[in-house]
């Protein structure tokens, strides 16, 4: 069972600012996500190994520099920004 | 003290590839704000991180060093949490599966501090809090670097310094960082709790973020254990909590709250695949590794005769090391070519950063040639420390200021007519003398010295010389 503690937690985790009003329906529906996802566990896999799922290993690259991009491409969807910098709220 | 201090420390060590973890921007460090990015590191939705062969390599390359089991196989994971140094609001880091486990490094008393893991993960972005914003560099985010975490093994503060000099070192030695504390890309989270001595179980712990220099991590040390003596004393509680320590103020304080607990969330990056490391591989790295600084240390003290407190400061930079080996190349005592780095080529180089580089005007093969001069008798101490320094500023070679007829010394009777020069030339350094000041013998000793052009035996000089003196009585 999902609480509204848990859903009030999970919006700390992520910054989120929740109404109280909107409370009791987010744990409702969370419930039901969770529920959903459970159904996962109902499958035999004792014998699988989870270590390497797709069968993929050391897909990897050579320590090669390549050029990176303008500062004006980069900062081009920030919200805000300032001498060349990303500019958030105050965060402590 | 009643209470046994119990650390452990996080150290975090930036790799010193070409580029970043996950992408081909560079990792040089003081460019532009925002200028070694890509869309990658700044977690741009749709991008995909690509692992950079070189940290695995490099971290294996560590984890070797310091006596850990590698990994067969092991794999990233996200590590959530929201802040604005982290683009995705996440870092890609490793969770349960460590590329390298269980190791150790031995300290000079002979305690072994357990290595509990070495994982690889990126470096967030630098943040700058100014004029009530925070102001958001990402040139860092996505450097790789390696934590450390080791057990909570050690026992004091010295320990806990001497352990993080160790991994310096040896991370230097295999070189796959440069370790500058001042740069960041060596920096440590200490956690320290207190227990009654005697005591085996664990007080309870808090941590100090990010320490940045040796001096600071000392000082918060004794800070934050005398902060936690005093509760313990007065039958108080230790709260369990993440600190900063205040330069300015000489203090710790606490960083977040209860509701901030640590929650990260992890899971597998399903965007990055298993990392397998064969057998093979783990051999061929373990033979490429260069003799590290506690073999060497030995090897010093035990083969070439040079004292403890001298090996270790030749061994601490691997630069230093490999001129001591290079110019001790045939040299009858080592000891000689110890003593000319640590008393005359060191007053050169003074601070952390030049013995680092140890960029110097001399080769070692002219320092090597000119104590062969003294091996074979050619020249004396005194003519060998005074042509050095001449060599030093010039990068030249012995010959360049060594005469022929300088070579080979003075005659018993040569140096006897000098030191009788020397007494009837200086009547009052001889009555100073003959009063008690045995200061006054150095200037009829630097008569002598000078007059022979540096070629008399300094040692057989003085002796002659306080015969003759008191003789004269």
């Amino acid at each position: 069972m999902v609480t509204r503690e848990d859903v009030l937690q999970m919006a700390r985790l992520s910054k989120l600012y929740i109404k109280e009003e909107e409370l009791d329906a987010l744990t409702k529906d969370m419930d039901k996500i969770i529920a959903f996802a459970e159904t996962i566990s109902a499958a035999q896999c004792e014998q699988t190994n989870f270590d390497n799922i797709n069968n993929l290993s050391n897909v990897l690259r050579e320590d090669v520099v390549v050029p990176s991009y303008d500062r004006e491409e980069i900062l081009k969807n920030a919200e805000s920004q300032d001498e060349g910098y990303f500019l958030v709220k105050r965060r402590s | 003290m009643k209470y046994e201090l119990v650390s452990g420390l996080e150290t975090h060590v930036e790799l010193s590839t070409n580029t970043k973890i996950f992408c081909g921007c560079t990792t040089d460090f003081g460019g532009e704000q925002n200028t070694h990015c890509c869309p990658i590191c700044i977690g741009l939705p749709g991008t995909l991180p690509k692992l950079n062969q070189k940290v695995v390599d490099y971290a294996i390359m560590a984890g070797l060093a310091t006596n850990c089991e590698i990994s067969h196989i092991s794999k990233m994971d996200r590590k959530n949490y929201c802040y604005p140094d982290l683009p995705k609001a996440y870092q890609i880091s490793q969770f349960d599966m460590p590329l390298c486990k269980n190791g150790y490094i031995e300290l000079s008393n002979g305690r072994r501090i357990g290595i509990t893991r070495i994982h690889i993960e990126e470096d967030a972005g630098k943040l700058v809090h100014q004029r009530g914003n925070t102001y958001v560099d990402y040139n860092r985010g996505g450097v790789p670097l390696i934590e450390i975490v080791s057990e909570p093994d050690i026992r004091s503060i010295d320990e806990a310094r001497e352990y993080v000099e160790k991994l310096q070192m040896i991370m230097r030695y295999i070189g796959v960082s440069d370790c500058k504390m001042q740069e960041g890309s060596l920096r440590c989270d200490v956690n320290i709790s207190l227990r009654p001595v005697g005591s085996t179980e664990f007080g309870t712990r808090t941590e100090i973020k990010n320490m940045n220099s040796f001096t600071y991590m000392t000082k918060a040390m004794e800070y934050e254990v005398s902060r936690q003596a005093e509760l313990l004393d007065e039958g108080k509680e230790v709260t369990q909590e993440t600190l900063r320590y205040i330069v300015e103020e000489n203090r710790t304080e606490s960083m977040r709250g209860k509701e901030d607990a640590n929650d990260y969330r992890y899971f597998r990056e399903p965007d990055l695949v298993t990392i397998e490391v064969s057998q093979e591989k783990i051999d061929r790295f373990k033979a490429l590794l260069p003799e590290l600084p506690d073999a060497k240390f030995a090897r010093y003290v035990n083969e070439l005769g040079i004292p403890e407190a001298d090996a270790g400061l030749l061994v601490k930079y691997r630069k230093v090391a490999e001129y001591f080996e290079k110019a001790s190349q045939g040299v009858a005592n080592p000891k000689v070519v110890a003593n000319c780095i640590i008393g005359q080529i060191f007053r050169r180089v003074e601070n952390e950063t030049e013995k680092e580089a140890f960029d110097i005007a001399l080769s070692p093969e002219y320092l090597r040639d000119l104590v062969l001069l003294l091996d074979s008798g050619k020249i004396k101490m005194n003519l060998l420390k005074s042509t050095l320094e001449k060599m030093l500023d010039e990068g030249k070679p012995a010959a360049d200021f060594i005469k022929e007829e300088d070579m080979g010394g003075v005659d018993a009777d040569t140096l006897k007519q000098l030191c009788t020069d020397a007494i009837a030339n200086n009547p009052n350094a001889v009555a100073d003398y003959l009063g008690g000041k045995e200061k006054a013998l150095k200037s009829l000793l630097g008569f002598v010295m000078k007059n022979s052009r540096g070629r008399a035996d300094a040692v057989e000089a003085e002796k002659l010389l306080i015969e003759m003196v008191n003789a004269s009585k």
